[in-house]
């Protein structure tokens, strides 16, 4: 695999320019991940009921349900980020291009990240309203916890997501796959997140470090082994 | 290879089929009974052991799907889906024996605990990877993304060690860093009996499985060849 110079930065540029745009026209992954993750927030908040999350404390109940459905928005909108190549049978042009594997990974992780980042903010939003949040939660270290969390959803989401397309099983081996996976970035991203959503925040970081650590440890796997993934 | 590994399949199975009644026998009577917990107690000289071997199972599946993708050789991927194989089924007796110790012991089946959730993601990522396998529809791109999980797979085992750590649970801490363990004398005993007789089991059955799959792939070798000349 090479990494040289500013060409790969350019191509990786140009790769997640052309997923994003594909996005920005049709708005497809992000509305079907919405909805999706939207009916996952409204499900919870109907079984629980506003008694009972009120009577459990929202610090506790929330940061699950919150990343739950980012979770499975994350599932949605990757394997349709791998879908479209398969659809447009435009992989086989990927692959011809001089961008190295490593390029490929990073363009459709940027785009991939920037997508769920994007799907966050409304969620974050529809968070607050559904389970009746104060507004003083959302802080720049919220923003941080998600920017991590999401990170390493997409780093380890985009090698599991070129497993799915090269055997085609979609959604239901993407989930089984990711979600298992991601169990400890999910788990230190609900942490992380439910220290911010305490009426008393401690400002411990511990979990911030550990979802560093993981994504650092899901970067180098998944950039090692991309190239195998869609090796032809 | 191929020889020496049915060599050493046949002398550790020799050696597994001597071991195991001995095993139980240093399980079920040797060691002493516990003080609080009582007979239930005598699971954990069947319980550690499989976790070890599940681990064990899980490093040698990390060195094949690492050697696979650097020599392309079909014999890694068979080692590798024999090492998988192996430690999904010490993982689930691990996920049996450990509820029915937990329940007399804390009084609940399955709890929150980082260790027992990271075995069973460990256990479906396994089956996963099986299956990911199967759906591939050539040997070699299946190989390939299967020794791509078997190294995260094998990550997230060492992830499974630090987490009890992290998260800090209930589950008892047998071996104690730097300190003295609490086992009576006897139960260390019995304990590693039942490591080295479990092991020589794992690697026995391993070594078996290796040598199915490998019959496995050279009559569909040679079958594919025959379609060929016939048609």
């Amino acid at each position: 695999m090479s990494l040289k110079g500013p060409s790969i930065i350019r191509a990786t540029w140009a790769l997640f320019k052309k997923d994003l745009q594909l996005e920005l026209r049709t708005w497809d992954t992000i509305s079907s991940s919405l909805i999706f993750s939207l009916v996952v927030l409204l499900v919870y908040q109907f079984t629980l009921g506003v008694e009972t999350i009120r009577e459990i404390g929202a610090h506790r109940v929330v940061p699950g349900v919150l990343w739950l459905a980012i979770g499975f928005a994350s599932v949605v909108g990757i394997t349709r980020s791998m879908e479209v190549e398969r659809q447009g049978e435009t992989l086989t042009g990927l692959f011809r291009s001089p961008a190295s594997r490593a390029t490929l990974f990073l363009g459709k992780f940027l785009a991939n990240g920037v997508k769920l980042l994007i799907l966050e903010l409304c969620l974050v939003a529809l968070t607050v309203l559904f389970f009746n949040l104060p507004l003083s939660a959302i802080t720049p270290r919220l923003a941080l916890i998600l920017l991590l969390g999401t990170v390493g959803l997409c780093e380890l989401g985009t090698l599991f997501g070129a497993i799915v397309l090269r055997v085609g099983r979609g959604e239901a081996l993407l989930a089984t796959l990711l979600l298992p996976t991601a169990t400890p970035l999910l788990l230190a991203s609900i942490h992380a997140t439910a220290e911010q959503f305490k009426p008393t925040a401690s400002g411990d970081s511990n979990w911030l470090v550990l979802l560093f650590g993981f994504d650092l440890l899901y970067f180098f796997i998944a950039l090692a082994t991309f190239e195998f993934a869609l090796e032809e | 290879m191929q020889r020496s590994t049915a060599r050493l399949g046949a002398v550790t199975l020799f050696l597994a089929t001597i071991g195991m009644p001995i095993a139980s026998w240093f399980a079920l009577q040797y060691a002493p009974t516990e003080k609080v917990m009582g007979d239930v107690q005598r699971i954990f000289y069947f319980h550690v052991p499989a976790a070890i071997v599940s681990y064990l199972c899980c490093a040698v599946l990390l060195a094949a799907s690492i050697l696979y993708l650097a020599k392309r050789d079909l014999r890694w991927d068979d080692l590798s889906r024999a090492a998988t194989e192996t430690a999904l089924l010490f993982c689930t007796l691990v996920l049996v024996t450990g509820p029915i110790w937990a329940k007399p012991a804390w009084g609940t089946w399955w709890t929150w605990e980082a260790r027992l959730v990271s075995t069973l993601v460990l256990q479906i990522l396994l089956i996963a990877s099986l299956l990911v396998r199967r759906y591939a529809d050539q040997r070699d791109l299946g190989a390939r993304l299967a020794s791509i999980l078997g190294i995260t797979i094998a990550v997230d085992v060492y992830i499974i060690h630090k987490a009890v750590e992290w998260w800090r649970g209930q589950h008892p801490q047998v071996f104690k860093a730097g300190g003295k363990g609490s086992l009576a004398p006897e139960m260390s005993q019995a304990l590693l009996v039942g490591m080295v007789c479990f092991t020589l089991l794992g690697i026995s059955l391993m070594f078996l499985r290796y040598r199915g799959i490998r019959v496995e792939s050279r009559s569909e070798a040679i079958r594919a060849r025959l379609d060929r000349g016939e048609s």
